[in-house]
């Protein structure tokens, strides 16, 4: 189906592309152009600003709904044998095992994953752009440090490794952001490296080199608005990664402290219920599902718009 | 107590207790006839699925409820207990290896109270090839290997303040090189404990430091069971030894592989004449663990590809559908328990030692709706709030509440007023360490939203099972600097009815305090610890019972703890299994007096 429509889409491009030649547009305002006409991106872009207004506007819902994130309502929420209650006009979306109303603590979860994902991509493009610079640009000493510690990272056991580092310094959000980043930032750093080692070949940096200009000068000036691409593609698939980082740490009891809702520890919480409780399960996975689906299409959306040619060869692999 | 001990109770809480357990008496499997009634099949696989393996295979060190399920098939002791539909019977001691229970009317225990002697059955006999009687020295090597070295028992202290010359026995042993079991052998032969002696092969003679109401009760747990002779080569509990068990029971362990299968066939040397408590009516039993959850095994006993669970729980969420199907395979059995409770930590700097003042504590035993507690642990049909340490049917229980709200939901009003009186009138910041396994998160937020109602702010730490004990309440250190303010442990006594030594004294008794302890919080009364050695040295259970009544007013006078409720224990077995009787010991079916339907 996104075949044939795919390729006009291209070929619009490609004709658009022609047109601006004499407009002057640069390469990201042309990936804009793409993307506003990329029906995927648009509808998981509107999902996920969705989604990000729930979350900020979690304190509303609550009050719409009528029960704070943390309130036990212990007449009308459990049954008599202590078992979450179903949907109803009092709980919108039923209630959990401590008779909580799912709906609104799933809302207040969606911050929570927000920030975990934001803030742990965010961390982790800083350090893996610093990293993957230096190790492109700098003496090839520099470069087989940086590189092998980047191997390190990328064939560290993940969840062993935080699972142990949780239970040395406790569960916390910062320890989650701090964690995700770290096993995050190795695959950005690679991809920048190698991005470098092309870059400082090219004659623009050997211009601004001749004209002496300082090291940090040319890896932020000349090089680093050419990786704003590759940076962008990689940073807006991490943060769905991220977030399901998240949620595995939290259903392992290993995330935020309770009684702080994420959707990884409501489907931990959940999983005992499933067969009397859909609903409680079903409220933080699907949101889970939503959000990192969303991100991921959003991610594949702006790859193919960033480099048109890279996301027909991947296609193509795809189907092979 | 060792710290084993916590580890088992940590273990049974994690998950037999999970969903629920123990309390007053109830239910009934339907078919709680005699072994001796008619329609009796005999043969057939009993099958039992699980998820672990048992914490200890030798009887010395076996403390586990699965563990007991396991060794009430090829372990006999002195006495035990009969399987009984009647909990009364059921925790009442019996003869087993001795031909009678001794009394001082017939002579087993002397005036003093202070001289126990037992005698004998014939016709025991070990699976040896050829079988071989079970002597006194058996009796006797059973008694000495308790505090081996290599894996002392959790129920040590038990033996070593009752019996004379245990400590002297065990201090010595302790010494011993606990790799070698030559040396460990040489020690049991050349030395004895001097209050068990073994006249001849059919007599045991065991002489108390003082008297104790409840000796039989701890000669009845399986630490005591008679150990063979070939024992002795083998390093206690080790691969080699669980390779090796031998059985004086029924069933004989055929297969043991670590973790997943354990298989128990007839024993042949086995006599039914021989004994009174047991029977051999399946043909064997099949352990299988592995098993993720309790969901999938209980799909499969309500199935019937399996009989009986082995250490996962009946699930709580499927509790209200068994209970309205009035099916006869389900049950719900009473323990003695006091799970989950509220422990302070009386020692924390924190809050400028606001839990140290007695003030602050009762303000705060009046916070907690005890009701949702319950709830969590599947509603008020299997737990029953609870005012005080000892539970009912226990040894010492007088019901009283000396901090009643209405219907035991809490008085936040009530809490708060007298925590401003108290000299708190912000109220206090407390950090509740809280496992981060089955129901004690959910236990720590409801506590934590009960406190918030009293102006008591609460920070959870999320703790593994492991780091709990070992980093928080059983750390002295940890304790004094205050890293925890609060947490909801539970306790189940060894035995029941007259159980105080393993209740007040071990939850109460600032004496024993230490990385050992299961007084967590170091709560230390002069008045409860004079009380505890009174009952203990009691000569009958009702003098004592006195003495415990009097220690649980003081203890709660003190609120060195809040008590939650007491459980009762869910229970469930396929429908082929016949004659189920409830063994509240390893809160379990008793598989040596159950048959299989064959028509089922």
């Amino acid at each position: 189906m996104a075949g044939p429509d795919q390729l006009t889409r291209v070929g619009d491009a490609t004709s658009e592309s022609q047109d601006v030649a004499f407009a002057g547009r640069s390469q990201l305002q042309l990936a804009w152009t793409r993307l506003r006409h990329d029906r995927v991106a648009v509808v998981s872009t509107v999902l996920i600003l969705a989604l990000v207004l729930v979350a900020i506007g979690a304190p509303l819902v609550a009050k719409l709904v009528g029960w704070g994130p943390d309130e036990q309502d212990r007449v009308h929420g459990l049954t008599p044998d202590g078992l979450p209650v179903g949907p109803s006009t009092l709980h919108w979306l039923g209630t959990d095992n401590l008779g909580r109303d799912v709906l609104v603590r799933a809302v207040y979860g969606a911050r929570v994953s927000l920030v975990v994902g934001l803030g742990a991509t965010a961390l982790a493009t800083l350090i893996g752009v610093v990293v993957g610079v230096v190790a492109g640009y700098a003496s090839p000493g520099v470069d087989t440090l940086l590189s092998r510690l980047m191997d390190v990272v990328l064939s560290f056991p993940f969840l062993l490794f935080a699972i142990a580092l949780v239970s040395v310094v406790g569960p916390s959000l910062k320890i989650s952001i701090i964690v995700i980043a770290f096993f995050s930032w190795a695959s950005i750093g690679r991809v920048v490296r190698g991005q470098t080692l092309t870059l400082r070949e090219h004659e623009f940096v050997e211009a601004a080199r001749s004209t002496g200009a300082k090291t940090l000068r040319i890896m932020t000036v000349e090089i680093l608005p050419n990786l704003v691409s590759p940076i962008l593609v990689l940073a807006t698939l991490i943060i769905p990664t991220a977030i399901v980082f998240e949620a595995t740490l939290s259903f392992l009891g290993l995330g935020v402290e309770p009684p702080t809702p994420t959707w990884g520890n409501m489907i931990s919480d959940s999983l005992p219920y499933y067969n009397v409780a859909w609903w409680f399960v079903a409220a933080p996975g699907l949101a889970l599902l939503l959000m990192t689906l969303a991100f991921n299409l959003l991610g594949d959306a702006v790859r193919d718009a960033l480099d048109p040619s890279a996301a027909r060869l991947t296609r193509v692999k795809v189907r092979s | 107590m060792s710290a084993r001990r916590y580890t088992r109770t940590a273990a049974a809480c994690g998950l037999l207790l999970m969903v629920a357990a123990c309390g007053g008496s109830s239910g009934g499997s339907g078919s709680s006839t005699s072994p001796k009634a008619s329609g009796v099949t005999n043969g057939g696989t009993l099958k039992l699925l699980g998820s672990g393996d048992v914490d200890h295979l030798d009887p010395a060190s076996a403390y586990y409820t699965v563990s007991y399920t396991l060794e009430r098939a090829f372990t006999r002791q002195l006495v035990s207990y009969p399987s009984s539909s009647e909990i009364s019977v059921a925790t009442s001691v019996a003869p087993d290896l001795a031909k009678e229970l001794p009394t001082t009317a017939n002579g087993g225990i002397s005036a003093d109270g202070k001289t126990y002697t037992f005698h004998l059955r014939s016709g025991v006999q070990w699976n040896t090839s050829p079988a071989r009687a079970v002597t006194a020295a058996d009796v006797v090597r059973g008694l000495q290997r308790i505090c081996n070295p290599a894996s002392p028992s959790g129920g040590l202290t038990y033996y070593e303040d009752t019996i004379a010359g245990f400590t002297k026995f065990c201090n010595g042993f302790a010494k011993v090189n606990a790799s070698s079991p030559t040396a460990m052998a040489d020690y049991m032969n050349s030395h004895a404990i001097s209050g068990v002696q073994a006249p001849d092969a059919s007599t045991v003679v065991i002489t108390l430091t003082q008297p104790a109401s409840d000796f039989l009760n701890i000669m009845a747990l399986p630490f005591a069971s008679a150990a063979p002779v070939e024992y002795l080569k083998y390093v206690p509990d080790s691969a080699a030894f669980r390779q090796h068990t031998l059985s004086d029971g029924p069933y004989a362990i055929t297969t043991y592989q670590a973790g997943s299968k354990i298989v128990l066939d007839r024993n042949t040397a086995w006599k039914q004449s021989a004994d009174p408590l047991r029977h051999q009516h399946v043909q064997s039993i099949d352990i299988t663990q592995g098993q993720g959850s309790d969901q999938a095994v209980q799909q499969q006993l309500e199935a019937g590809t399996a009989d009986l669970t082995w250490d996962l729980p009946v699930p709580t969420a499927d509790l209200s559908a068994l209970k309205k199907s009035k099916t006869s395979d389900f049950a719900i059995y009473p323990s003695a328990s006091n799970n989950p409770y509220l422990v302070f930590n009386l020692r924390s700097p924190k809050n400028s030692g606001a839990l140290g003042k007695l003030k602050v504590r009762q303000a705060l035993e009046y916070a907690i709706d005890k009701t949702a507690i319950g709830a969590i642990y599947g509603g008020p049909s299997l737990n029953t709030p609870l005012d005080q340490v000892i539970p009912p049917g226990q040894g010492g229980y007088v019901p009283f509440d000396l901090y009643p709200t209405a219907d035991h939901k809490g008085d936040p009003a009530k809490c708060k007023s007298m925590l401003a009186a108290a000299g708190y009138p912000n109220g206090l910041t407390l950090t509740d360490v809280a496992r981060n396994s089955g129901n004690h998160p959910a236990v720590a937020q409801s506590v934590q939203a009960d406190f918030a109602k009293c102006g008591v702010k609460t920070k959870i730490v999320s703790v593994s099972q492991g780091d709990y004990y070992g980093k928080y309440l059983n750390s002295p250190a940890a304790t004094k600097a205050g890293t925890w303010d609060i947490s909801e442990p539970g306790w189940v006594a060894d035995w029941y009815g007259n159980n105080g030594r393993s209740f007040i004294a071990v939850l109460f008794d600032g004496r024993k305090y230490g990385p050992n302890t299961v007084d967590y919080g170091d709560y230390n009364s002069s008045t409860v610890n004079a009380l505890i050695d009174k009952a203990e040295s009691a000569k009958d259970a009702s003098t004592a019972a006195t003495y415990w009544h009097q220690a649980d007013e003081q203890i709660m006078k003190d609120a060195a703890f809040i008590p939650f409720q007491t459980q009762k224990v869910p229970a469930y077995h396929s429908s082929r299994v016949k004659n189920a009787l409830w063994s509240p010991f390893s809160q379990s079916y008793d598989i040596t007096n159950l048959w299989l339907d064959p028509t089922n």
